[in-house]
């Protein structure tokens, strides 16, 4: 806060040019245009989770409900099984990102040092295995060998360290100045404490990147609790309950017999497009509202942390 | 470029002062060091942590599949926190069960009203999971790693299951006295129900009890018309498809501001059939897949390609020439498809009645609450293709071989199974599965006929039937067929029964079937003959067979769009083409081998 | 335990690398640390990504999954020729190399563009919230977005309705009943979807750009576009290109989710890619060996393509992957 009120005054000095006037002019405006369109589909979403499901059916809903209603929300929070499911979520989400950033990291740093024997060694094993991919049963095999079905680290261990965010550290750790680390080495700090006290510190902008990748894609999983864990209900995740309401949401059209004799009157007030909207909303809020915290770290102000004193 | 050099030379100058100032922390690197230690510690400790922790769940497994029984490992938690009540002759025991469709809650079954009688009576609760993601997956991995819940419903998985060995044989207990419910249940079927190997796999779901009963309610296809058409044109009787096309343009034509919509086919991903079927129910056929069979020969044959289909889609190209038919159709997928249909919009289209649940389900909701709206609902009719054809959409008492419930290979007690399968199919079981509980949700008239009062209809909303366990119960368990009867006539499922049927009918309902004089929706259509090897879409298919279907799919989705949206002066070109890529396939084959099938399945029957 | 990893790593090393050998132990002694904090990760890599590759032998047996290795019936490169002989290959495979190309040029182009104009917003609030709002559809799943998608492009969709009004069509369009259209449909959809997630990666990088470098360009009196170019560009450019070497090794993924939603009989030409023939005639016909052959023989395409562009990289002095 207090570069900001540096910074305010001594941009105000730079003078204005007529081209940057039109630039800003029309950098807003596109600016403004894409929120439109990318706020607009999540509005739509929230429209039709608030809106009577039978009422969507007709569609026409846009940005603001026509019949509004909470049963869809009371249909998703009715299931008991979702409190303890997002707890499940948090942790494979908390857990799996730190473990996932810290590793990655620490991998990325040994394959960004030049003069590391395996350095090669480590890079390639890793990249290939981008493109590789041994099929669902050979892998589900695997994870039953090593006894990891109905175990929570299966949400873990097989993902801990993504190729793609390796990469994307070790490059920014190649673009410190070297040095920064070679003065570190000479001040004694070996690996370890370089890794920890300069690297780390200093990469925070990608290590923020890379937890928020691994964050969602943690949050969102729900395919390894269906093929591992379905049928241990302790370990389930939000997300795949969410799918499984969805999935009943369906079931009064499913027995005929019923809609003749049950179903006499306001048997349908669920529907899976009212449904999809509601879980749409209910599984994406939590990691949105996380996400301002982790923007700080990579949407400065490009002078912020450039002043001198 | 240059730029940008000279930029990167200069900024290697007094580098760390600026990262300094980039990171304040960063400024007593030294004095730092404690606290990043820390933090490498907390570190550390989480990995460590996270490792002994991996380790303890792994040999938790496996003592867990030392002791044998694999896979079920949850079954004992669950049954600690389900069983509180006494009473069952045996020890209580929680068997898995895996239902491969997509669908209803994943319940313990003696956490339901009807679970819990039950289990009363058996002892045996069952913790059922349904299919979340792709079947072919979810079957895949339980076949490769051979470890099954104890029961399995298998839906389309069923013959790579039986492939697999994944099923115990049940030909001992189909026919045996120990077992009298399952015999009078299945016994009948013995034949029918055996596998190319001879040997039985699955409690099949459709096996008939008693008498047939119809369903009063069109669940399969029809064509639906909007129901102020028909009140417009003072009811009508429709019976050919050029009548019924005569009906909407009239109707449209007197609606000229209304912008109306004639006509509406769903194409829809899987759903795609309630197009490419229309053909074969218009000459006089009912759903046997992709197949007409003789009535007489036996012989199977495709009718994608046929004088049949030419009629119908050289009338649907008619009918878009002349603007009554929604373009859309092609690209809607299976959600704006409903969406029509609820919009008001739509006069008419072809589908099956399950398929288009939600939206009757809407149309009649709204109708309830404001009478006026009722002209918006549908009403289905026979249409065929000729005044001489006589319509068969109701499905005869049919048989279907490919779907059922098998007792898997890795099922701790099999015998425990039968035995509660053998309770649960006598009479009294399933009129509580099927009609519940007498004063609860049903009640007996002085001549012994159940029914129930408009108040027990109400109560019964989706939760209750859940809670209840109709929803569980209701399928996916050897029972009596939905067209059984019970032995004091009644019919086995509630919504067959006429004074049941008669009671959810509202004011407009009695009028618009009173104005064709029937009582039941059923009653507009003929009657169905007998087939014994109906549906022949439930018969088993090998590989070749598959793969025909997915090609020939796959060749109608590309072609149809383009047989009803060309010009009619060159539906002649388009439909040659159309054949042309058709006879590339191996319709013979599909043929041949359907043929085959069907004159088993027929031999069997009689035997 | 440190003892033991340092052990497995040197004879997992050991084993790549068997001349000089005295230099390299001396050298890898001297590395331990380094050692340590890779060579478990390694081993890692090696169970959880290597072990399963036997799987590929499925691509060359008719795979039941209930038989044991020893017990499959090989068939060669069976698959292979079903796969590659069926007249549809060839269209399919445009379709996949053609919607990826899309993909990974107007994802690149545009998330960079969108990192560029957000540098440029010197209010922070509104750079803020631009970047969050326009990373919302991310989380929304392709079948919420391919329905929402369709509503959009319908008849009575508002792409028609402002057509019309513009008087630009006498009649409305059905978009997603032009086959030749769905190309651009599908590049607007991921664009719109995951322009603002796709960004972030670049924005984390132009805040490791040394600000100085601006400051040095302002006093030489640089203009707005010069800083760009010759400050930012070139400041995350080896992230740039780091990325788009692994992506053009990803070519033969195109995705699976937009087209298989968004696809219809009308545009089945255009919209049928890879990975939906191979759903279609593998997967859902539990021919499991169909869907390894194929994914066999896109390993081999990323393979080819990875070390291409990796080389290419290196001749013209850029960051290389490897």
């Amino acid at each position: 806060m207090a570069e900001m009120t540096i910074e305010k005054p001594r941009r105000r000095r730079v003078r204005m040019s007529l081209g940057d006037r039109i630039f800003d002019a029309v950098n807003y405006t596109l600016l403004c245009l894409l929120m439109v369109v990318t706020l607009y589909p999540f509005l739509n979403t929230l429209a039709v989770s608030f809106n009577d499901a039978t009422d969507s059916l007709r569609g026409g809903i846009y940005l603001w409900p026509r019949k509004w209603t909470l049963e869809n929300y009371k249909f998703v929070f009715e299931e008991a099984t979702i409190f303890q499911a997002t707890l499940t979520s948090v942790l494979r989400t908390v857990i799996g990102t730190v473990l996932t950033v810290f590793c990655s990291a620490m991998v990325a740093y040994t394959i960004s040092r030049p003069e590391y024997v395996l350095r090669k060694f480590v890079t390639i094993a890793f990249i290939l295995t981008m493109y590789i991919n041994g099929g669902l049963i050979p892998t589900y095999l695997l994870i039953r060998d090593l006894g990891l079905i109905g175990s929570f680290w299966v949400y873990i261990w097989p993902g801990l360290i993504g190729v793609f965010n390796l990469i994307i550290i070790r490059s920014f750790i190649e673009n410190l100045p070297d040095n920064i680390l070679e003065s570190a080495k000479i001040d004694g700090a070996g690996e370890f404490r370089t890794f920890f006290s300069i690297v780390l510190p200093l990469c925070t902008p990608v290590l923020a990147t890379v937890a928020l990748f691994t964050g969602v894609w943690q949050w969102n999983s729900w395919f390894d609790v269906f093929l591992y864990n379905s049928s241990y209900e302790h370990l389930s995740t939000l997300q795949y309950e969410l799918q499984k309401i969805l999935q009943f949401s369906n079931a009064s059209t499913r027995s005929v017999d019923f809609t003749a004799a049950g179903a006499q009157q306001g048997l349908s007030q669920v529907t899976p497009y009212a449904i999809r909207a509601t879980m749409t909303i209910v599984a994406s809020v939590p990691i949105i509202m996380v996400y301002p915290f982790l923007q700080k770290y990579f949407v400065k102000g490009m002078m912020v942390g450039g002043v001198k004193e | 470029m240059t730029f940008s050099l000279v930029g990167k030379q200069s900024a290697g100058r007094g580098i760390i002062l600026k990262v300094l100032t980039i990171h304040p922390e960063l400024k007593g690197v030294q004095k730092k060091v404690s606290k990043k230690r820390w933090l490498a510690s907390t570190l550390s400790l989480i990995m460590v942590l996270a490792l002994v922790l991996t380790a303890c769940s792994g040999k938790k497994e496996a003592g867990n599949s030392n002791s044998g029984a694999s896979g079920s490992s949850p079954t004992s938690n669950s049954s600690d926190s389900g069983g509180d009540s006494g009473g069952a002759a045996q020890d209580k025991v929680t068997f898995t069960m895996f239902v491969a469709v997509q669908g209803e809650k994943d319940v313990n079954t003696n956490e339901t009203v009807i679970g819990k009688k039950l289990e009363e009576q058996t002892g045996v609760n069952f913790k059922i999971e349904h299919l979340v993601g792709d079947l072919q997956t979810k079957i895949g991995t339980m076949i490769a790693s051979n470890d099954y819940p104890d029961v399995l419903v298998p839906d389309d998985g069923i013959e790579n299951v039986i492939e697999a060995g994944g099923f115990i044989d049940l030909t001992p207990y189909i026919d045996n006295d120990k077992y009298p419910n399952i015999k009078k249940v299945y016994g009948p079927y013995k034949n029918l129900m055996k596998w190319d190997d001879g040997k039985i796999y699955i409690f099949p779901f459709s096996t008939v009890v008693g008498e047939f009963v119809p369903d009063p309610n069109i669940g399969q296809g029809a064509f639906w018309v909007q129901r102020r058409v028909l009140e417009w044109a003072g009811y009508p009787k429709i019976k050919t498809v050029d009548e019924y096309f005569k009906v909407l343009e009239d109707f449209i034509n007197a609606h000229p501001d209304e912008d109306l919509i004639g006509f509406v086919t769903l194409t829809d991903d899987w759903r795609f059939f309630a197009t490419t079927n229309v053909p074969n129910h218009l000459a006089g056929y009912p759903n046997d897949g992709e197949v007409m069979v003789d009535m007489q020969t036996h012989e199977a044959k495709i009718y994608a390609g046929t004088e049949w289909e030419y009629r119908w889609f050289k009338k649907l190209n008619e009918i878009n020439a002349k603007g009554m038919f929604d373009k859309q159709s092609f690209v809607d997928n299976y959600d704006q498809y409903i969406a029509k249909l609820t919009s008001h919009k739509v006069l008419g289209f072809f589908d099956y009645g399950w398929q288009v649940g939600t939206a009757n389900n809407a149309l009649r909701d709204a109708a309830l609450a404001d009478p006026s709206l009722d002209g918006y609902r549908y009403f289905p009719l026979p249409v065929v293709f000729d005044e001489n054809i006589k319509d068969q959409y109701l499905d005869p008492p049919g048989y279907v071989a490919n779907r059922g419930f098998g007792i898997t290979s890795s099922a701790k007690d099999p015998e425990r199974i039968i035995a509660f399968i053998d309770t649960l199919l006598s009479e009294e079981n399933q009129i509580l599965v099927k009609w519940g509980i007498e004063g609860e949700t049903y009640l007996r008239d002085e001549n012994g006929r159940m029914y129930r009062t408009k108040e027990m209809v109400d109560k019964m909303t989706q939760k209750f039937n859940e809670d209840y366990g109709f929803t569980v119960f209701d399928w996916d368990w050897p029972h009596y067929g939905t067209n059984s009867t019970l032995s004091d006539g009644n019919a086995a499922s509630p919504g067959l029964q006429p004074e049941v049927f008669q009671m959810t009918l509202t004011d407009a309902d009695k009028k618009i079937l009173s104005a064709y004089g029937v009582q039941t929706y059923a009653e507009m259509f003929a009657d169905p003959d007998e087939r014994p090897w109906y549906p022949a879409w439930g018969f088993a298919k090998d590989e070749p067979r598959q793969l025909f279907e997915q090609q020939k799919s796959d060749l109608q989705r590309n072609h149809i769009p383009k047989l009803v949206l060309s010009k009619p002066e060159e539906f002649d070109k388009a439909w040659d083409e159309y054949t042309k890529a058709l006879g590339k396939l191996d319709v013979q084959g599909y043929e041949q081998w359907f043929t085959q099938k069907v004159k088993e399945v027929v031999a069997n029957a009689q035997k | 335990m440190d003892n033991n990893n340092v052990l497995t790593g040197v004879s997992v090393a050991a084993e790549k690398k068997p001349r000089g050998l005295k230099r390299f132990f001396k050298l890898l002694y001297q590395q331990r640390a380094l050692v340590l904090m890779s060579v478990p990760f390694v081993i890692w890599l090696f169970i959880f990504r290597y072990l399963p590759i036997w799987g590929w032998t499925i691509g060359f047996q008719n795979f039941k999954p209930a038989k044991s290795f020893w017990e499959q019936e090989w068939v060669g490169f069976y698959h292979f020729e079903f796969l590659f002989g069926d007249e549809r290959f060839l269209r399919v495979l445009r379709n996949t190399l053609v919607m990826s190309t899309i993909n990974l040029v107007l994802g690149f182009v545009t998330a960079i563009t969108l990192a560029l104009l957000l540098n440029e917003v010197r209010h922070l609030v509104f750079k803020r919230v631009v970047q969050t709002v326009s990373y919302l559809p991310h989380f929304l799943s392709w079948v919420v977005a391919a329905g929402i998608i369709r509503v959009t492009l319908a008849p009575d969709g508002i792409i028609n309705e402002l057509l019309m009004r513009l008087h630009l069509i006498d009649e409305e369009l059905l978009f997603l009943g032009i086959g030749e259209w769905f190309w651009g449909i599908y590049g607007a959809s991921i664009v719109w979807k995951d322009v603002g997630w796709n960004t972030i990666v670049y924005l984390a990088a132009i805040t490791m750009i040394d600000p100085t470098l601006y400051e040095a360009a302002e006093i030489d009196g640089a203009g707005r576009f010069r800083k760009i170019w010759h400050i930012t560009l070139p400041g995350i450019r080896p992230v740039i290109t780091v990325l788009l070497i692994m992506n053009i090794g990803y070519l033969l993924e195109s995705g699976f989710e937009p087209q298989y939603l968004l696809g219809n009989g009308m545009n089945m030409d255009y919209s049928e890619n890879l990975d939906i023939f191979v759903l279609k005639y593998g997967i859902n016909q539990f021919n499991y060996s169909l869907s390894v052959a194929a994914s066999i023989f896109k390993t081999v395409v990323s393979f080819i393509l990875l070390f291409a562009a990796n080389n290419l990289a290196k001749r013209m002095g850029e960051t290389r992957l490897y």
